[in-house]
C-alpha cells in the first residue's frame, strides 16, 4: 500500500517501537524504501541558559562540542538500529536541524514519501535515576505536527 | 519593501516612546506617577524616552535604506537595535510602572493575605525584569527583530560589573577580597570534591561527575560551558546538568533574599552569602539586588564573591582537566585551559577600580571630601525597612522632643524617601538644592541631639537618618553617574537573559545529576549561610 516510508527516531523506547514495526515491514515487501530520519532539535544552542561570564570564544567551543557529541552519538544510535535490524542497512539514513516538526514534514516532502511514521507517546522517565538518557530531550506537539503533514502519519503502538 | 515591515516594531517602539517622552514633558501624567511614587523620575522619564525614542527611529529608518554589512556599527548597534530597544522599553515599563503597582495591589492584599507579597518574594524591578524575560521566551518566544539584541546581554551586564569597578576603595577590596578568597575557596572546592566524592559513590561515569562538580561548585551554567569539552561530557550529562542548576539557581534567587531578611542578614553578610551559596553568577546579581536595590552596598559585596569564584574558574578547569585526562590520556595545553577561560572583563573591572581609587573621576574640589546631592535619585532613597522604622516613629510621636525646623526635616524625610527640596520647586535648582541642604543640616542636627542625649531615639531611627544623610553624600559626579548607567545595565542584562532561560532548558534537569546536585546545592547553601553569619560580623562600606 504504501511505497516510501519516512521513520522518524531519536533511540527513545516510542521510536523503538516504530523502528520495530517499520523493519518487520520492510522485511515482508523488499520494495519498501524506508529513509531514518533524526532530527537535531534546534533549541540545543539555546542550552546555555543564562550564562555572561565565558567569552565568545569559548562558548563556541561548548557549542562545537555539542555539536560533535551528538552527530557521534546519532552515528551510534545508527549502528544500533543496524545492528538490531539487519534490513535496515538497505535503508537512507539522514540526519537534519531545526524545529522539529516543520524538519519531518520538509523531509518528508522532499523525498515524496507516502507514510510518516513515528513512535507512541511515552511516559518520561527523566526523574529515573535506573537508566540515564542518551541524547537531548526533544517533544514535539501534534498541534504543531499535524497541520504541516504532507502524507498520512501513523504512530506505531 | 521587506526591510520596511522588519523595522515595523522598532519604529512603533520608538514612536510611542516619543510620544510618551512629550506627554510626560507636558505634565499630563503627573497625578497618574504621583500615584504611583514614581513622580521624582519625570525628569529621567522624559529624558530617556525622547533620547532611546529618536535613537529607535533614527536607527530603524536607516536599516529600511540600506543593507545591513559587516561593520562594527551594524554588528554592535544596528542589527541589534530591535532587541535593545525592546530590553529597554521591559525595563522602563517594569521600573516605572511594573513595580510600583506591584506595591500598591500587595499593600492592598496585605489586610487579605497578613503579609505583603512584595516584600516576601522581593518583587523588585529586578526579579520582575528576569520574570518577565522568562514569561516572554517561554510563551510568545523572543520575537524575530529582537533575536541579535537579546544577545546583547551578556555583554551589557559585563559593562555593569566594570563600571561597578568604580564604587570600591583600597580598605574594602582588601578586606572583602580576603573574605571572598577565604569563603569561596573552601566552598569552591569543597563542593567539587563532594560531587567527584558523589559521583565515586554512586558509580557514575567521570564526564558527568566532572562537569557537574564544576558547575555546582564555581559559577553554574558558565562552568558548565566552560568545563564540558574538557571533560568530554555527553549531551545528556550536560543537558541534565544545566537543566538541574537552571531549575536550582531559579529558585534560590527567590529564597536566599526572603531568607537573609528573615534572618536579619546585613547587606555585607547577605552578599557574601549570595556570592558563595548562589550558583548562577547572574541570579547572584539579582539575589543581591533583590535583597537591596536601593543602593548598592550588597550587591557590590556580592560581586566580588562573584568575581572571586570567576577567577576560580580557571584553577578548576585545570585540576578537572588534569583529573579527567589521567584515566583518557588526553593532553591540554596551559593556554586552552587558564588563558582562553580567563574573564577578560575582570581587567575593565581592576582598570574602573584603579582610575576612581587616583582620583580620576573626581575634580579637586571634591577629591579628598565628598560632594552633597540632594536632587531626586532612587539610590539616595532610605531603604523601605527603614521608612517604616521612621514612619512609626513618627506616628508614636517619638520626635516630639525635636525643634520646629528639625521636625519639618524628619517629616519630609518621610514623605520623601529620601532628604531632597520641595518637589513644586524641583525646576529651580537652586532652591531645591538650598532646602535640600538645610534639611541635611538639620538632621545632623538631630543626630548631635540625640548624641548629647537631647532627644531620646531609638538605635533604629537613628542608623535610619545617619543612612539618609549618609545616602545624600557622593563620592564623585563621575562615579554617580557611572552607578546610574551601571543600575540600568543591570537591569538590562538580567531581563536579556531571563529571555535565555527557556522551558526547554530547564526540562532537561533529572537523573542522578538532580540527586547529586540538589544533595551538594542544599549543603552548600546551608554551610555558607552559618559561616557567613560567624564569619562576617562587621565590614563597612562607603
Amino acid at each position: 500500500m504504501f511505497n516510501n516510508v519516512l521513520l522518524c527516531t531519536q533511540g527513545t523506547d516510542g521510536a523503538k517501537k516504530a523502528e520495530v514495526f517499520v523493519f518487520e515491514k520492510m522485511e515482508a515487501a523488499p520494495k519498501l524504501k524506508v529513509t531514518v530520519l533524526t532530527v537535531l532539535d534546534e533549541d540545543w544552542r539555546e542550552m546555555t541558559g543564562d550564562d555572561w561570564l565565558n567569552s565568545s570564544k569559548t562558548h563556541t567551543t561548548f557549542l562545537d562540542h555539542v555539536e560533535n557529541q551528538m552527530n557521534e552519538e546519532i552515528t551510534e544510535e545508527w549502528q544500533r538500529i543496524k545492528t538490531s535490524h539487519p534490513v535496515a542497512e538497505r535503508a537512507t539514513f539522514l540526519q537534519r536541524t531545526g524545529n522539529i516538526a516543520e524538519a519531518i514534514t520538509k523531509t518528508a516532502k522532499e523525498l515524496g514519501c507516502d507514510l510518516i511514521v513515528i513512535g507512541a507517546w511515552q511516559k518520561s522517565k527523566r526523574f529515573s535515576i535506573h537508566s540515564t538518557r542518551v541524547g537531548l530531550r526533544g517533544t514535539m506537539k501534534n498541534k504543531d505536527l499535524h497541520p504541516l503533514l504532507p502524507c498520512p502519519l501513523l504512530i506505531a503502538p | 519593501m521587506s526591510q520596511i515591515k522588519e523595522q515595523m516594531p522598532t519604529l512603533i517602539m520608538g514612536g510611542s516612546l516619543l510620544m510618551y517622552g512629550l506627554i510626560a514633558k507636558s505634565g499630563a501624567l503627573l497625578p497618574m506617577a504621583k500615584y504611583l511614587q514614581t513622580h521624582k523620575t519625570m525628569d529621567l522619564q522624559v529624558t530617556m524616552t525622547l533620547i532611546v525614542g529618536i535613537i529607535a527611529i533614527v536607527g530603524a529608518l536607516i536599516n529600511t535604506t540600506r543593507k545591513s554589512g559587516t561593520t562594527n556599527i551594524d554588528t554592535f548597534i544596528l542589527r541589534p537595535l530591535g532587541g535593545i530597544v525592546l530590553i529597554l522599553v521591559m525595563a522602563m515599563a517594569i521600573r516605572w510602572y511594573a513595580e510600583p503597582l506591584m506595591k500598591l495591589i500587595s499593600k492592598g492584599l496585605q489586610p487579605a493575605l497578613g503579609f505583603k507579597i512584595y516584600k516576601v518574594l522581593n518583587l523588585n524591578y529586578v526579579v520582575l525584569g528576569i520574570l518577565a524575560g522568562v514569561v516572554l521566551t517561554n510563551t510568545w518566544g523572543i520575537p524575530k527583530f529582537a533575536g541579535e539584541g537579546v544577545k546583547c546581554a551578556r555583554f551589557v551586564l559585563k559593562m555593569g560589573v566594570i563600571m561597578l569597578g568604580a564604587r570600591y576603595s583600597f580598605a574594602e577590596l582588601a578586606k572583602l577580597g580576603a573574605y571572598s578568597v577565604i569563603l569561596v575557596g573552601f566552598f569552591v572546592l569543597g563542593t567539587v570534591f563532594l560531587v567527584l566524592w558523589l559521583g565515586n559513590l554512586f558509580k557514575q561515569p567521570k564526564s558527568m561527575t566532572g562537569v557537574l562538580s564544576a558547575g555546582m561548585g564555581v559559577c553554574g551554567v558558565s562552568a558548565t560551558v566552560a568545563v564540558a569539552p574538557v571533560v568530554k561530557a555527553k549531551s545528556a550529562e550536560m543537558a541534565y546538568t544545566i537543566g538541574t542548576i537552571l531549575s536550582f539557581g531559579i529558585i534560590c534567587m527567590f529564597v536566599f533574599p526572603t531568607i537573609g531578611k528573615l534572618a536579619g542578614m546585613s547587606p555585607v553578610q547577605f552578599g557574601a552569602w549570595a556570592g558563595t551559596g548562589i550558583l548562577n553568577s547572574a541570579q547572584v546579581a539579582a539575589a543581591a539586588l533583590a535583597f537591596n536595590a536601593v543602593d548598592i552596598e550588597t550587591l557590590k559585596v556580592a560581586e566580588i564573591f562573584n568575581i572571586t569564584r570567576v577567577l576560580f574558574l580557571p584553577i578548576i578547569v585545570l585540576v578537572l582537566a588534569t583529573w579527567f585526562g589521567k584515566e583518557t590520556g588526553q593532553k591540554l595545553s596551559f593556554k586552552s585551559v587558564v588563558i582562553d577561560k580567563f574573564p577578560v572583563f575582570i581587567i575593565g573591572f581592576l582598570i574602573l577600580f584603579f582610575m576612581s581609587s587616583v582620583g580620576l573621576f573626581s575634580p579637586p574640589s571634591h577629591y579628598k571630601g565628598k560632594y552633597i546631592d540632594v536632587s531626586y535619585n532612587d539610590r539616595s532613597q532610605v531603604t523601605p525597612e527603614e521608612w517604616e522604622t521612621l514612619n512609626v516613629a513618627m506616628e508614636a510621636g517619638e520626635f516630639s522632643g525635636l525643634t520646629p525646623t528639625q521636625l519639618e526635616a524628619v517629616t519630609n524625610l518621610v514623605s520623601q524617601h529620601q532628604i531632597a527640596g520641595n518637589f513644586d520647586d524641583r525646576n529651580d535648582k537652586k532652591l531645591f538644592d538650598k532646602t535640600g541642604r538645610a534639611r541635611m543640616t538639620q538632621l545632623q542636627g538631630v543626630l548631635a541631639a540625640a548624641k548629647a542625649k537631647q532627644v531620646q531615639l531609638s538605635a533604629d531611627v537613628k542608623g535610619a537618618i545617619k543612612h539618609a544623610v549618609k545616602q545624600v553624600k557622593k563620592k564623585s559626579k563621575t562615579v554617580v553617574t557611572l552607578t546610574d548607567f551601571m543600575i540600568w545595565f543591570f537591569a538590562f542584562g538580567l531581563i536579556g537573559l531571563g529571555m535565555q532561560i527557556t522551558k526547554k532548558a530547564i526540562t532537561q534537569a533529572g537523573g542522578w545529576p538532580i540527586v547529586m546536585g540538589v544533595i551538594a546545592g542544599v549543603t552548600k547553601a546551608t554551610l555558607s549561610f552559618f559561616v557567613v553569619l560567624w564569619l562576617i560580623k562587621d565590614v563597612v562600606l562607603n
